[in-house]
């Protein structure tokens, strides 16, 4: 059991200028975005660069006879052709493994070596005078190959007598799981009804506007390598590009500048980044890669491609009993550094009971390896694939039993007043509002106009679905989460270190990056606030190793909880120390020193003050006249780690009106509702666009987005944007937002993460409206994304024609 | 390789440019103008998009060749912090018009073609207009929000 008696932790945090609190303050980031003028991996040039390029398997699955690169060789410009044998020795391949006991390996060559196992893993390596010739050479290498059939299918990969997928397999699987908790055979039993379905998620990435991007210089003078990367995680990847090159950490320096999204993509470490600075340290010349949207697309990471069998005991009156949960992850060819390829398998067998009172749960799966690309994290990991799973059976449940599915689920949420809940899934949910957030969001979207708008308008022919889906998350996930899969990095805390010069102003630095959140503004505010100093004050530095503490980076929406937390609890202590020396100067004593605009001053003497500026004078260029026992530092640090608990879990409610098609299965949104509540909010701006965004990359999810496979050839289908079909401006309607702000009980502020919930629960509520509006054609069960025109249309066919299966519960 | 003619935000350069170099490496490596920025290089996502005598078009769908004699507009030349932004970039800033500001620079020269063919575009007009360009942040709310803001400061100034 877990020590919860420190419900509430109090940090001893005052705030001097609460208006810096949930203020929407401009982004600081935007005047250099805005003009061009931002600085992204791609955009970095060094004096003697060269250019790479990666020759990818064209197959599967086979074994590599030769790698001819001669002809490559020969052609002008080109300064040398690397392929695996070249690497095999001076680089370890990537093992990345998780500590359950049912864990099988997988290793994985940072340039390919005796057999290949997806479309797009990189053989070999060309690097030449620019990336044009680069190309040339690329196509003139030779490749023989004799081709494997391919396991394109997780039934395939779940077959008993499949060959070994990598070395020493037993089975197909990287990892099976299970868990129980409570009687989940006798609430079985006794339940009036049960219910069993299928839910699919399809694989699908997270395709940021910048791909992966990698530049790597080594400095003669200190054999510093230099690595310019496009990542989420800066001091990861120092630690996984040391280990796998074999250079000490202390000698590798990690730069990360602008980064053009990120999205949970490029928080892992690949072959990649470990290839471009091989090549730079071989040559002893900087070299520069920048990934294509080809390789984006099929080479860099894939992520969802769930199947999830749940089935749910419930009541008559609608009271949810118990549920069994069977996940089914397509993990593809390898595990990904440092989250392994027990990531989606671990979180979602985890996450999947949601935020609703069941009495016991099983949850059980597998990762099961397959020749695709290999499956990583992506905004909302699991959540999303779990949320729509979950959410579409409770929709089915309040179906059968002829329920408002508002009504079924409020009364089947945890209350406010019951938290912390410890999860029959193993989480500890801090707080929450799941059914404040429900009332609101029927009160904003006003759900029972838009039902007789519904009705009205299928008496017009039209076909339109209201669906709601309703969730919380685990953000900012505390060392629990790692310990318990056993990674390599387990995951838990995050540093800051604030420094205030000699003119009183404030650079902050910190290990969690931003892809776009705007942490140079948000973090500032932060400190701003408990300084009582000008927000132009306070600069915000992070993503280069040299200068930002050790942490663990930017992902699982923990910035704001982790590295904003570690900053507010720097910060805390350094203000106690101007504090004091505040009381020196004013001859009160510490207790009596109010701090107001940027002024210390004795409580109920505002005529005598000192100004913060003044204090960092004298600290920095007078101190002869700091009191006995200060030294002259006004520096500090912090770790903040995120205990108790399981992490800080935020919730959501979501609710989207759609227009379906009839002739063509098209889906149209019209109207789109969140309430959201990830605590108390920084800076509101920012929050919105972050489920904004959110919202939108589910919408992509919900309808467009697949990476689809050829199955008997392999090949990847989705391989440019013509075939990847990401939403635009057309396909995302106006969000309509509002906000709870119920604190966690623990985080300094009570801050909770904010990035993910957008995401996280619109294919649920998609699925629920497009469910909801093919109902006017009869018995649809709507069970597997995404809902393209032709999957739609289909549905539409099948109910018009009455062979639809309905959902029907087991009689009891 | 052969020699081109064209004027860069304004100057007038002469080049000497490989016939299959793109205007995108062209703008990016060539000029140093790293503003404008690849996003798909087979012409489906706007990141790349610059003004070429005054149109919009998508850099990397063209040969350096192709724009000798025009004139060539690019993110650096439409304004600058502090003093010389343009309505448009001060719409973005504004509203929360970008997280990462990787397509930014081809939304807003975008959005400048948008405004000056149709000063009060309605959301659908813009939605429309900005389909061709990906943003995978922003959920195009405050892009939408961004454009009205440059309109409504363009109408300012003509009234």
């Amino acid at each position: 059991m877990r020590d919860l008696s420190a419900y509430s932790v109090d940090h001893g945090i005052e705030i001097a200028s609460p208006n810096m609190l949930g203020a929407s303050v401009k982004r600081v980031e935007d005047p250099r975005l805005i003009g061009g003028h931002g600085r992204y991996v791609t955009d970095v040039e060094r004096p003697g660069m060269l250019h790479a390029t990666f020759v990818r398997s064209p197959e599967a699955h086979a074994l590599i006879r030769a790698v001819d690169t001669t002809a490559a060789r020969e052609l002008p410009g080109v300064v040398a052709v690397f392929t695996g044998e070249d690497l095999r020795e001076a680089t370890s391949a990537i093992r990345a493994d998780a500590g359950y006991p049912t864990w099988q390996t997988s290793a994985r060559p940072i340039l390919a070596v005796d057999r290949v196992r997806f479309v797009g893993e990189p053989m070999a390596m060309v690097v030449a005078v620019d990336r044009y010739v680069a190309e040339d050479a690329a196509s003139l290498v030779m490749l023989d190959l004799e081709s494997l059939p391919p396991i394109m299918t997780v039934d395939q990969g779940l077959a008993p007598d499949v060959e070994p997928f990598h070395d020493g397999w037993e089975t197909g699987c990287y990892v099976t799981r299970s868990k129980e908790s409570g009687d989940v055979d006798g609430l079985f039993a006794q339940a009036d009804h049960t219910l069993k379905l299928r839910m699919t998620t399809q694989r699908y990435a997270a395709v940021p506007m910048e791909g992966r991007a990698v530049v790597a210089e080594l400095d003669p003078h200190d054999e510093v390598l230099t690595i310019w990367d496009s990542t989420q995680v800066p001091h990861l990847a120092r630690t996984g590009i040391s280990q796998h090159l074999g250079h000490p950490e202390h000698r590798v320096r990690i730069i990360a500048p602008d980064v053009g999204g990120g999205f949970g993509l490029k928080c892992m470490v690949f072959p990649e980044e470990i290839a471009i600075p091989f090549a730079a340290r071989a040559l002893r010349r900087p070299v520069k890669w920048v990934e294509d949207r080809v390789e984006n697309l099929t080479a860099s990471a894939h992520a969802r491609d769930a199947r999830d069998d749940l089935e749910i005991a419930f009541n008559d009156d609608g009271e949810l009993l118990a549920l069994k949960a069977h996940v089914v992850i397509d993990s593809g060819a390898y595990s990904v550094w440092p989250y392994t390829a027990s990531m989606e398998l671990g979180t979602a067998v985890n996450q999947m009971p949601g935020p609703y009172r069941f009495r016991a749960y099983r949850g059980e799966g597998a990762a099961v390896a397959t020749n695709k690309t290999p499956h990583g994290p992506f905004r909302g990991v699991s959540r999303v694939a779990a949320t729509f799973a979950l959410e579409r059976v409770v929709d089915e449940v309040a179906r059968f039993l002829d329920m408002d599915p508002i009504e079924l689920r409020k009364r089947n949420l945890i209350r406010s007043d019951e938290f912390p809940w410890e999860s029959p899934g193993g989480y500890v949910f801090d707080s929450g509002s799941y059914i404040e957030s429900l009332e609101k969001l029927a009160e904003m979207s006003d759900v029972a106009e838009l039902r007789r708008r519904q009705r009205d308008l299928r008496e017009q022919g039209r076909y339109i679905g209201i669906g709601v889906s309703c969730f919380n998350e685990q953000t900012a996930h505390s060392f629990a989460e790692y310990a318990e899969r056993g990674t390599p990095v387990v995951v838990g805390y995050d540093k800051a270190h604030v420094r205030m010069d000699a003119d009183g102003k404030v650079t902050v630095f910190v290990d969690t990056h931003a892809q776009g959140q705007g942490h140079e503004t948000s973090y500032a505010q932060l400190v701003a606030a408990q300084l009582s100093i000008p927000f132009e004050d306070v600069r915000v530095s992070f993503g280069d190793t040299e200068t930002a503490p050790a942490g663990m980076g930017t992902f699982a929406s923990r910035s704001m909880a982790m590295g904003g937390g570690s900053i507010q609890l720097a910060t805390r202590d350094l203000k106690a120390k101007l504090v004091r020396l505040a009381a020196h100067m004013l001859e009160a004593s510490p207790e009596d020193v109010e701090l107001r605009e940027g002024m210390f001053f004795p409580a109920g003497a505002p005529a005598r003050s000192v100004s913060v500026r003044e204090i960092a004078r004298m600290v920095h260029l007078q101190s002869n006249k700091l009191p006995p026992g200060e030294d002259p530092l006004l520096e500090t640090s912090y770790s903040y780690r995120g205990d108790p608990g399981t992490g800080t879990f935020p919730n959501c409610a979501q609710l989207v009106v759609v227009d379906v098609d009839p002739d063509t299965g098209k889906v149209t949104l019209l109207d789109y509702f969140v309430v959201e509540d990830c605590g108390p909010v920084i800076n509101p701006m920012l929050v919105e666009g972050q489920i904004h965004g959110g919202v939108a990359q589910g919408i992509g999810g919900a309808l467009f987005e697949h990476s689809l496979y050829d199955e008997e050839s392999g090949q990847p289908l989705a391989t440019t944007f013509l075939d990847y079909l990401m939403p635009g401006a057309t396909d995302v309607p106006d969000i309509r937002l509002e906000h709870l702000y119920t604190p966690s009980p623990w985080t300094p502020g009570g801050v909770k993460g904010a990035a993910e919930a957008g995401t996280t629960g619109s294919p649920a509520a998609i699925a629920n409206a497009v469910a909801d509006a093919l109902r006017g054609f009869g018995d649809v069960l709507v069970d597997e994304l995404p809902l393209t025109p032709e999957r739609v249309y289909a549905h539409i066919l099948a109910a018009r024609a009455a062979q639809a299966t309905p959902a029907t519960p087991d009689p009891r | 390789m052969r020699e081109i003619e064209i004027t860069v935000n304004g100057e007038r350069r002469r080049e000497a440019v490989e016939d299959r170099r793109l205007l995108l490496d062209f703008i990016r490596e060539d000029l140093c103008l790293t503003g404008t920025h690849a996003g798909c290089e087979h012409g489906a996502c706007g990141a790349c998009t610059v003004l070429l005598d005054g149109q919009a078009v998508r850099s990397c769908l063209m040969f350096a060749a192709q724009a000798d004699g025009s004139e060539l507009t690019t993110i650096e030349g439409v304004g600058s912090y502090p003093d010389r932004l343009h309505p448009v970039q001060e719409g973005f800033w504004e509203e929360h018009g970008l997280q990462c500001g990787y397509c930014t620079p081809g939304m807003i020269m975008a959005s400048i073609d948008l405004l000056a063919e149709n000063p009060s575009p309605s959301d659908e007009e813009i939605r429309e207009r900005l389909a061709g360009n990906i943003c995978r942040c922003t959920g195009y709310v405050n892009i939408v929000r961004a454009v009205h803001h440059a309109a409504a400061a363009g109408r300012e100034d003509q009234s």
